[in-house]
C-alpha cells in the first residue's frame, strides 16, 4: 500500500456536487489514509453520490478530488483502472453465468482473456461461489447476487474497491460472511471504502470513518479516536454523595447515570477517582474508560431522522 | 498430519501482476460480448434459435441460387456467370426482409438488459467512457449485421465465380469492382435499419416492446410515407423521405448502377442522394441522442 505515503488514498478540496438546485455535497475536505475506510451517514446524505464523484462517474460541481493520486476530473480513466465498484443497486445480467460475467468483468478492467478466466475463477472461489459459478445469475439468491457483486468489483485486483451498501438486503447470516469477507480484502492489500448506514456494520470492519450528514463531513478520523472517550465510568458500592462532592471540588465534572458516575476531567480521571476513594472509604464495584459507538456519536453530534 | 493423508492449501489472495490493456482492452470485450449476445452464445439456447435461424434464413437462397446456377451451367449447358439468376442487388432485395427482422433483435438486445439490470455502473467503473460503450455496441451490431448482409454476397460472389469459364480465379477478378459496392451498400443498410433500432433500445425497457415499435415504424413509416406523397402534391412529397426502410434501397440502387423506380421517393422526384442524407442524419442524431441519454443515467 503506497497511497498513504504520496499523500493520502482519498483527498477532498472543498468538493461538492449538486443535482440541478438540490445539493448534494457542500464543501467536502477530508483526507483518508490507506486501509478500510468507513463511510457512514443517514439515507440521503450524500454517500452514493460522493462514491460516484470519487469514481469520476459525476463531475464535481465545486472543488476537487484525487482518489490514488489521481483528479477525478482530469484522468477519470487511468483511476477507474485502478479501482473496483460494488454498487447499491444489483448490477448482474441475469442471463448470464457467475463464470462469465467475472471474466468479462475483468477483461473489462483491461485484463487478458487467459488471466481474467483464472482470476475469476480465484475470486468466485474467495467469496464461496465456486460451485455455483457454472449457474445463471437469474437463478441466484439475494445472498449470492451481493457475493457475485464483489467478485466482480475485486476480480482485476484494484488498489481500491468501493463498496456501496454491500450488507443491503443480507440476513444476519449472509451479513456476517459479507463483513468477514469485506475484513479480509485488507489483509490481501485491497483498500476498502465502505459505505453504510448500519453503523456497526462499519465499526465491525474499519479502521477510519468518514460520517457525512446532510451532505457535510460531520466527523472523519481514525474509529478509534471517533468512538474513544475521554470520560470514565464507575460503579460504587453504597452512597454517591460524598464522592460526588470531593470530585468536584477537584474540578471534575460529574454525570450521574444510575448507579454510574460518569466523570470527565482536565486531569487524569483514574487518579483522581483513586485518591478520592481512599480519602472516602467508599467502595468500587466497576471502573471503565467510556465507550461510544458510532451511533452514539452519530446522535449526539449528527441531524439523524 | 502425515503425507499420505494429504492437505488443503489455501493460496489466499493472487494478485495481478501481468499486463493490463487499458481502455482499448475494455473497448475490446464490450465488443466481444456484444457478439455473444446478438448470436446467444455463452447464453440460454433459446437466446441462440432466432439469430441462428436467421442466418440460414438468409443464406438459403443464395445457396439455392448458386445451385440452379451450377445445374443450368453444368448440366444443361444453358446460364453462365455472366447471366446468373440473380444479382447482387437482387440478393439484397432478399435479404434486407430477413435482416429487418434480425436489427429487430439485435438492437434491443446490446442495449436494454445492461440498462434494465443496472449492469451499466459496471462500465462506468471501468477504463472506458460513455462513448466508448456505445461505440462497441453500434461496433458488435455492424460485425453481426454486416456478416448477416456480406455473407451471402460472398457465397454468390464465390459460388459464381466458381462456374467462370476461365475458371474460378478469373471468375473472382473479373467481378472485384463488385466487393466495395457489395460492402458500401452494407454500410447503408446497416446504418439505415440499425440507427433507428439503437434510438428505441435506448428508451424501451423491455425486449418484446421494442421490437414490436421498431418493427411498426419500419414498416408504417414506409407505407405512411409513400401514402402521403403520393396523394399531396407540393410540400406533402418531402414525406416521401420518411420511408426509412425505401431509403437504403435506393441508395444500393444507385451504388449498383441500377435504375429500380422505388415507391414513393424516386417518384417524387429526390435523388439518391437525399436517401443518403437522411440516413446519415438518423445515424448521427442517434449517436447525440445516445451520448446524451446515457449520460443523464449516470
Amino acid at each position: 500500500m503506497t497511497a498513504a505515503a504520496a499523500g493520502g488514498l482519498i483527498s477532498t478540496s472543498r468538493l461538492g456536487h449538486a443535482y440541478g438546485e438540490i445539493v448534494a455535497l457542500h464543501h467536502l475536505d477530508f483526507e483518508v489514509p490507506d486501509g478500510r475506510i468507513g463511510l457512514v451517514g443517514a439515507n440521503g446524505a450524500g454517500k452514493s453520490t460522493l462514491i460516484k464523484v470519487l469514481l469520476g462517474i459525476l463531475s464535481p460541481t465545486d472543488g476537487n478530488a484525487t482518489v490514488l493520486g489521481h483528479d477525478v476530473q482530469r484522468d477519470p480513466i487511468g483511476l477507474r483502472a485502478r479501482v473496483g465498484y460494488m454498487p447499491e443497486e444489483s448490477c448482474l445480467p441475469l442471463s448470464q453465468t457467475a463464470a462469465d460475467f467475472t471474466v468479462y468483468a475483468a477483461e473489462l478492467a483491461g485484463i487478458p482473456t487467459k488471466a481474467a478466466r483464472q482470476r475469476a475463477s480465484d475470486v468466485l472461489t474467495l467469496v464461496g461461489l465456486h460451485e455455483e459459478r457454472f449457474r445463471y445469475l437469474g437463478e441466484f439468491s439475494t445472498g449470492m447476487k451481493q457475493r457475485a457483486m464483489l467478485a466482480q468489483a475485486i476480480v482485476h485486483d484494484p488498489e481500491l474497491v468501493f463498496l456501496d451498501e454491500p450488507t443491503a438486503g443480507l440476513d444476519p447470516e449472509g451479513r456476517a460472511e459479507m463483513l468477514e469477507l469485506i475484513a479480509r480484502l485488507g489483509d490481501f492489500g485491497i483498500n476498502v471504502l465502505v459505505s453504510s448506514h448500519v453503523l456497526t456494520d462499519i465499526e465491525s470492519t474499519c479502521d477510519w470513518v468518514v460520517m457525512l450528514d446532510g451532505g457535510r463531513v460531520l466527523r472523519t478520523g481514525p474509529l478509534s479516536g471517533i468512538t474513544g472517550s475521554d470520560t470514565v465510568d464507575v460503579e460504587l458500592f453504597g452512597t454517591h454523595d460524598v464522592v460526588i462532592e470531593h470530585l468536584q471540588s477537584r474540578g471534575a465534572t460529574v454525570e450521574v447515570r444510575g448507579k454510574v458516575l460518569r466523570i470527565s476531567s482536565e486531569e487524569d480521571s483514574f487518579d483522581m477517582i483513586r485518591d478520592v476513594l481512599a480519602e472516602t472509604g467508599v467502595g468500587m464495584r466497576r471502573l471503565s474508560q467510556s465507550a461510544r459507538t458510532l451511533e452514539d456519536v452519530f446522535l449526539a453530534e449528527g441531524n439523524v431522522e | 498430519m502425515t503425507a499420505e493423508q494429504g492437505a488443503v492449501f489455501d493460496l489466499g489472495y493472487q494478485p495481478h501482476e501481468g499486463p493490463r490493456l487499458g481502455r482499448r482492452g475494455a473497448i475490446l470485450a464490450t465488443l466481444r460480448d456484444g457478439l455473444r449476445r446478438i448470436l446467444g452464445l455463452r447464453r440460454k439456447a433459446r437466446k441462440k434459435i432466432m439469430p441462428w435461424l436467421l442466418f440460414g434464413i438468409a443464406l438459403l437462397p443464395v445457396i439455392a441460387i448458386v445451385g440452379l446456377s451450377f445445374f443450368t451451367s453444368t448440366v444443361l449447358g444453358e446460364a453462365g456467370p455472366e447471366n446468373p439468376f440473380a444479382g447482387h442487388p437482387n440478393i439484397f432485395t432478399l435479404t434486407t426482409s430477413v435482416f429487418l427482422i434480425f436489427t429487430a433483435l439485435a438492437g434491443p438486445e446490446l442495449l436494454i438488459p445492461d440498462r434494465v439490470e443496472g449492469v451499466l455502473s459496471v462500465y462506468a467503473s471501468r477504463p472506458m467512457r460513455i462513448s466508448d460503450y456505445l461505440g462497441a455496441r453500434a461496433g458488435a451490431l455492424a460485425v453481426a449485421a454486416g456478416g448477416f448482409l456480406v455473407l451471402p454476397q460472398l457465397v454468390l460472389y464465390i459460388g459464381l465465380a466458381s462456374l467462370h469459364p476461365d475458371g474460378w480465379f478469373s471468375g473472382l477478378t473479373a467481378n472485384l469492382s463488385d466487393i466495395p459496392k457489395i460492402l458500401l451498400a452494407s454500410l447503408f443498410y446497416l446504418l439505415a435499419y440499425g440507427a433507428p433500432a439503437f434510438l428505441i433500445s435506448m428508451f424501451a425497457k423491455r425486449l418484446g416492446p421494442a421490437w414490436g415499435v421498431y418493427l411498426a415504424v419500419m414498416i408504417l413509416s414506409t407505407a405512411f410515407a409513400v401514402a402521403i406523397s403520393e396523394a399531396t402534391a407540393g410540400i406533402g412529397r418531402w414525406a416521401a423521405l420518411a420511408a426509412l426502410s425505401i431509403n437504403p434501397d435506393i441508395v444500393m440502387d444507385w451504388i449498383f448502377g441500377q435504375t429500380t423506380v422505388r415507391e414513393g421517393i424516386s417518384s417524387a422526384g429526390f435523388s439518391p442522394m437525399w436517401s443518403v442524407g437522411v440516413i446519415l442524419g438518423i445515424a448521427i442524431v442517434t449517436w447525440i441522442v445516445g451520448l446524451r441519454r446515457y449520460r443523464s443515467l449516470l
